[in-house]
Parts: C-alpha cells; sequence; structure tokens
C-alpha cells in the first residue's frame, strides 16, 4: 500500500491590520498584481501535475480505449474493456477479496492505533515519547523489505511463530495456507500502518482543548470517559480522514501480495485487483486492458471513498 | 592511418561516452571505433564472459546490464518493446518466452545476417525451438535438461531401490515417509516450467506454434493422457502428505533439501550448479539417476529451463548484435571455461558439451559421480517441443490452478481441465484459431 501524508495548504493570511485609508489603496494595486504573480506561483505545480498526472492519466485512458490481441493486433474498441472488465470473474473476486480484507483488517488497525493514540495521549513520560517513535517505525520501513521480512518469520523453517502450538501438542501453522493467508496479510498490513495512523490520530488529539477534559474531569468523569466520551469525538474529522487513506489503500492493496506470492503459491495472477491489472500489463503485455482494469478501479476507489465521506457526513448531521 | 594517442584517446572517449549515455553515443561506432551493443542478461558470473568477449573483438564493445533475473527482466523488456524504445540490442531470453517475443514483433531475425551457419553447432532441439523454419530468432546458451537428483546415503541406507519407473517412484514415497514420517519424496514446487518439463518428459506435447506458417493458429492440448498422466501422480502423492508443498528456491524448500526433508529432485542441467552454492549440509551425499520412465526400459526426457541471446528490433547495429549474440558464448572457449566451472550452465553447444573436459567432470557434490555422463544423453535425446505466443499465461494458470488442488479446493483431476479451458477462451479472446 502506498499513501501519502495529507497535506494542509495554511490559510492565505490577510494582510496585517493598517489604516482604512491605505488598505483600500494597497487593495486595489493587490487587484492587477495578484493574477500574474499568483499564477507564477502556481506555475511549477501546474506544470508538474500536467506532466506527471494529466497526461499519463490521459494517455493510459487512451489507451483503454483501444484492445490488442495477440493474434490481430491493436483496434480502436471504445468500451469494451470496460464491459470485459466488469464482467470479468478474475476482477470481481479480487475486488470481492480486498472487499473482505478490508472489512476486517480496517476496523482493526483503526482500533488499535486508536487506543494507542488516546494511550499516548494520557501518559506524559518518556516512555511514551519513545513508544511513539517505536511504533512509527514499521511505517519507515519499506513495504517489499516488510514483507519479505515477514515471509522468513512466517516461514516453517525459519520463523519464531509457526511452531507455537508444537508446544502444547498442536500442529505447526502454515500461514501462507489458503485459510490463515488473508490474516496472514492483513498482519503485515497492520504491523505497518497502525503507527502511521495512531501519529494522525495522536497529533489530533493534542488539537483538543485541555479545558474539555478538565471540565469533564471536574464533572467526575473517569479517564475511560473522557476518553470515549470527549476526545473521541473531538477527533471524529481525524478519525474519518484515516479511514479514507486506509480504504483508498486497502483498494489498491499490492505490495505485499506481490511480494508474497514467491511464498505462497495460493497468491494467483489476479489475487487483489491492482495485482491483476500489473501482471495484464507486465507479464501478458496487454497494455490496453490493464489500463482498463487500472481505471475500473480507479473509479470503484472514487464510488467507495465518496460514499465513505457522504455517509459519514450524514450522520454528523443528523447528530447535530 | 590515424596516430595512436589519437585514437586512443578516441576510444577512451566512446568508452566514457558509452558508461554515461548508451543510447545518446551508441550508433556513433561506424567506422571511427568500436560499435557498442547493449546486452541486457542475468547469468551469474557473467561479467567475465563479457570482458573475453570485448577482448577478443576489437571493433565491439559490448555494455552489460543486468535488468532483474527472470519475471522482472521480462516485465522491463516488454515495456520496452511496447514503448518503441528503451530495449537493448541483445537480449537474454529463456526458451518458452521466444514465441511471445516473436508475436510481440519484438525479435530480428538473424538468419539474414548469417545465423543458420550456426545451425549444427547446437543441440537440435534448442535450435529448432530458437528458430521457425529459415529465420532465427534466438541463439541457443544454456538448457536444462532433466534428472532425478537422489540422496544416495538415505536411500542406501533404508534398502530403497532408486525408483527407474514413476510407479516405483510412487512406492519409493510410501517408504521415505515410513522411514522418517517427517521426509517426503520431493516438493511440489508450483513452478510452471518443472511440471512442464514433466510432461514434457511423459511424451505430453501440449502446445504448438508457427509465427511463420499461421501466426493466428495455436494448438493447446493440455488434457492428453500423457499430460494427465504427471498431475494424477504428483496430485496423488500432494494428497497422500507423501509430497511437500514447498514452492521452489524459497529458504523453506532449500532448508529442507539441505536437512533431509526431501529426498529426491526431479531437476535439471543447471540445478547441480544451484545447489552446490546453498546445499552445505547435505553436500557429497547427494547422486543423479536418469529419470523414472513411465514404461519401464523407455528413454523419454524432458527439459526444464535454458536460455538464448535474441537480437531486439530495436538493435541500433543487426548485423554487430547479431555476432554478439552468436559469440558471446558459441564457440568462445573463454566464455564456457565460465560458464561450466563459475556459472555452472549445461551447454547447449554440441562440442562443449560433448567434450571430455566436461563429460569426464566429477563433481565434489555428488561425492565424485561424473554427472554430466547422465544429463548429456538426455539432452541428445530431446526432441520437437514447442511452446505458446502466451506462454507466460499458461504457466500462470497452471499455478493458479495447482494451487487450488494444493489447499484442497479443487480436486487435482480437473487442475489440467480447466487449465485447458482458460487457456482457450485467452486464446480466443486473444485472436487465435485454436486447434487441439
Amino acid at each position: 500500500m502506498t499513501r501519502s501524508l495529507p497535506i494542509t495548504a495554511p490559510e492565505a493570511d490577510d494582510p496585517p491590520a493598517a489604516p482604512a485609508e491605505s488598505r483600500a489603496r494597497r487593495r486595489s494595486r493587490r487587484v492587477t498584481a495578484r493574477p500574474v504573480a499568483g499564477m507564477l506561483f502556481v506555475l511549477p505545480f501546474f506544470l508538474v501535475v500536467v506532466a506527471f498526472l494529466v497526461v499519463p492519466l490521459g494517455y493510459a485512458f487512451w489507451l483503454s480505449l483501444s484492445s490488442k490481441s495477440l493474434a490481430l493486433g491493436t483496434r480502436f474498441s471504445g468500451v469494451d474493456n470496460y464491459v470485459r472488465a466488469f464482467t470479468d470473474p478474475v476482477l470481481l473476486d479480487g475486488l470481492l477479496r480486498v472487499v473482505l480484507f478490508g472489512l476486517v483488517q480496517i476496523p482493526v488497525m483503526l482500533g488499535i492505533a486508536l487506543a494507542g493514540a488516546l494511550a499516548l495521549d494520557a501518559v506524559t513520560t518518556r516512555f511514551a515519547l519513545a513508544f511513539r517513535l517505536i511504533a512509527f517505525m514499521p511505517y519507515a520501513v519499506p513495504a517489499v523489505v516488510g514483507a519479505l521480512m515477514w515471509g522468513f518469520l512466517y516461514s516453517r523453517t525459519f520463523g519464531p511463530f509457526a511452531d507455537l502450538p508444537t508446544l502444547v501438542g498442536g500442529e505447526p501453522i502454515d500461514f501462507f495456507s489458503v485459510s490463515l493467508l488473508l490474516v496472514s496479510l492483513g498482519n503485515i498490513v497492520t504491523w505497518a500502518w497502525t503507527g502511521y495512523n495512531m501519529i494522525i490520530l495522536y497529533s489530533a488529539l493534542q488539537g483538543v482543548p485541555r479545558e474539555l477534559h478538565e471540565a469533564a474531569v471536574v464533572d467526575g468523569a473517569t479517564p475511560v470517559q473522557v476518553a470515549l466520551r470527549v476526545k473521541v469525538p473531538a477527533i471524529k474529522q481525524a478519525i474519518s480522514l484515516a479511514a479514507i487513506f486506509t480504504v483508498i489503500g486497502t483498494m489498491q492493496f499490492f505490495t505485499e501480495p506481490q511480494i508474497m506470492a514467491r511464498f505462497a503459491p495460493q497468491i494467483s495472477a489476479g489475487y487483489t485487483p491492482n495485482l491483476y491489472a500489473y501482471n495484464q500489463a507486465f507479464a501478458y503485455s496487454d497494455f490496453h486492458y490493464s489500463a482498463a482494469l487500472s481505471f475500473a478501479l480507479g473509479f470503484l476507489v472514487f464510488v467507495v471513498a465518496y460514499a465513505f465521506v457522504i455517509v459519514n457526513n450524514r450522520r454528523r448531521v443528523a447528530r447535530s | 592511418m590515424l596516430g595512436t594517442t589519437w585514437l586512443a584517446k578516441l576510444r577512451g572517449g566512446l568508452a566514457a561516452c558509452g558508461l554515461l549515455a548508451v543510447a545518446a553515443c551508441g550508433g556513433a561506432g561506424g567506422d571511427d571505433g568500436p560499435v557498442t551493443v547493449s546486452v541486457w542478461a542475468w547469468y551469474p558470473e557473467f561479467k567475465g564472459v563479457v570482458e573475453a568477449f570485448n577482448a577478443s573483438h576489437p571493433d565491439i564493445k559490448v555494455e552489460w546490464t543486468n535488468a532483474g533475473t527472470g519475471a522482472d527482466h521480462y516485465a522491463k523488456l516488454k515495456t520496452a518493446i511496447t514503448a518503441g524504445k528503451g530495449a537493448p540490442d541483445v537480449a537474454m531470453i529463456e526458451f518458452q518466452q521466444i514465441p511471445t517475443f516473436v508475436i510481440l514483433d519484438a525479435l530480428a531475425d538473424m538468419g539474414e545476417h548469417g545465423a543458420n551457419e550456426d545451425k549444427d553447432l547446437y543441440a537440435e532441439w534448442a535450435w529448432q525451438q530458437a528458430t521457425d523454419g529459415e529465420k532465427v530468432y534466438a541463439i541457443p546458451v544454456d538448457g536444462g535438461p532433466m534428472a532425478l537428483m537422489y540422496r544416495k546415503d538415505l536411500f542406501d541406507q533404508h534398502g530403497i531401490p532408486v525408483p527407474t519407473t514413476w510407479a516405483e517412484y510412487a512406492e519409493a514415497a510410501v517408504k521415505i515417509k515410513a522411514a522418517d514420517p517427517a521426509a517426503h519424496i520431493a516438493s511440489f514446487g508450483s513452478d510452471g516450467g518443472w511440471l512442464n518439463g514433466l510432461m514434457w518428459q511423459s511424451g505430453c506435447r501440449p502446445y504448438g506454434y508457427s509465427h511463420t506458417t499461421a501466426k493466428d493458429q495455436v494448438k493447446i492440448n493440455l488434457t492428453a493422457p500423457e499430460c494427465e498422466r504427471v498431475v494424477d501422480l504428483v496430485g496423488d502423492l500432494v494428497d497422500k502428505g507423501l509430497m511437500a508443498k514447498d514452492p521452489f528456491f524459497t529458504a523453506d524448500a532449500t532448508a529442507a533439501l539441505d536437512s533431509g526433508k526431501y529426498w529426491t529432485w526431479a531437476a535439471a542441467g543447471w540445478t547441480p550448479g544451484y545447489l552446490a552454492g546453498s546445499l552445505k549440509n547435505t553436500a557429497g551425499k547427494w547422486a543423479v539417476a536418469p529419470m523414472p520412465q513411465w514404461t519401464a526400459g523407455a528413454d523419454e526426457q524432458g527439459d526444464w529451463g535454458g536460455s538464448t541471446f535474441t537480437v531486439t528490433k530495436q538493435a541500433r547495429n543487426p548485423k554487430a548484435a547479431t555476432t554478439v549474440a552468436r559469440e558471446l558464448f558459441g564457440r568462445s572457449k573463454a566464455a564456457w571455461e565460465i560458464g561450466l566451472d563459475k556459472a555452472f550452465l549445461y551447454p547447449l553447444v554440441k562440442d562443449v558439451a560433448a567434450d571430455p573436459a566436461f563429460t569426464g567432470k566429477a563433481y565434489d557434490f555428488f561425492n565424485g559421480q561424473k554427472v554430466n555422463e547422465i544429463f548429456v544423453p538426455v539432452s541428445e535425446k530431446l526432441g520437437d517441443f514447442q511452446f505458446t505466443p502466451f506462454q507466460d499465461f499458461v504457466y500462470g494458470e497452471l499455478n493458479d490452478r495447482s494451487a487450488e488442488a494444493l489447499s484442497g479446493s479443487r480436486p487435482w483431476g480437473t487442475v489440467l481441465e480447466e487449465t485447458q479451458k482458460n487457456v482457450v477462451a485467452y486464446a480466443e479472446q486473444q485472436g487465435f484459431k485454436v486447434s487441439k
């Protein structure tokens, strides 16, 4: 999974307070100067966006509108690729798999992250600082390295976990078996991303006014009540932000299954939608269908994320 | 004649230029200095081979890149080919990938530059796979004739006869389990090439394709009895717990080979080299026997792996590139010294394979056994075998359907049937007329 930190642009500051007359004069000058200067400031960003986002996306979309067959060559085919994609059992299976995966993994991970953030917020010792760093560390490990590392940790021969049940007379665990594979993958993702989400939530908690806790404590609330009734509602925005990023990342699940496939033959060419798109392009040389799969996936991610936002907003409106 | 200093300077300049910007400078060779030819390959110890070539060819300079092993290399190559630029002049390609790159219109015909002269230099089966009529798409380098590696010490100790037929192999599997409940006769490696090699050895010829005669027709017949019996056998062994499930080349599989957990491996001519480096505990305890046969006394053989050099259509100087593809190994004594002694390649150059230095070589890993005495006749026995122009898809299907059988969600008996169905559907979707 790849995600970027949410970037929040600072709000444009009002000009410093000045006498009313001079402010009016200044403003008239700025009206003419602003468009040119503004455009110059935006230009580098704009160029980068066009060169590395708009043009490649446009090209990929153009690719997705034609079909290439090995024997017949390339021809324009309109929406055929999309019809094929949305009726492709491999893609649909993969989608179902990541949705199931997300339904379990996302709540577990965000639950742990929230609990950790609340604990960090309540404790202010040197230990808390060290714990914050340690919890964040897996995020700093490249996903490929993390997945390889877990591949060895899960190993029957080298890993410490597989043989644990034999201590009490059980069967060794096969982490790559069909029934455990999603759990094994979910564990890697949780390991890698919990700390990251914890820090986001912890930062949000820092912004909650202390007066609120104090008032609650004065009113006789227990620490648990303060956490659940005061702090959590106060950082709802941050929680849903973390959730949206996680949902998007889960839909695009790729790195961990791609790496893990070398240990687990059960990870098929279409195990996740993104893996399927990758294999269509780079193993089967069908860049056109791969582009269509990617756009179909992008569309679904958009729909899911948007639906999530709407549901979330509605709940908030209903509450208030 | 130019002054030597001037020439030396020019040479130095070209070399630097080649290092910094291969694409920009490569074509500039011509009459003024050596032509630069870029090569992508992942052979072990290949640096020495390149140096030997450059030393013996003052007019050509090979620039070598290791663009990754197997799938990574092919992904980059296919991208560069689709993009129309960025591909090397010469690319290493395994045999099963040749038709795939031919249909992608990626490979130049080396026959136009005299490569047909090399026909008799190479093992016949290899030359057949590398060419299509008079068109030479690839120059063979190394192969993977298959034979049975087994733990001689353990077989001797428990008085289990080394299997000469697959029926005996299945019996040996039961005896091995009885001797050591933690042991398996081998592992089902989830490797399409390996399974393909076993099917080849069973006389199964599942694919047929010729780009020259009918580029839109392909033969797919994975459900012939010769193919089915292979999957039935290994599937049965897996289901009974007699064959392990570790994918080949994982740390678990290597550790199992090195700790007496697997007693055999139906492996290829390149395997001894691969194993000698990684199996330290059991070195000297292994031996090689010919592959078990389906009919007692028969002599059917198969191949797993092997590779070639191809010239891409993006080559800036196809003639020089052809020379590189033909002579990097080819007749080069220096290259084969490295190839045999350091990289442990199985040579497809007939003279090299027949040389007593190769056939008579005793391997410490096999307790002094001259294993090439077994591998060489196998390679000579290999006949015609073709691949599809979408072999990645076929192997992917074989692996995915076998994985379902491994996990118990599909009976082994339907693995090839389902693979056949999916491959035919894919081929038709790709515009091929499919015959059985």
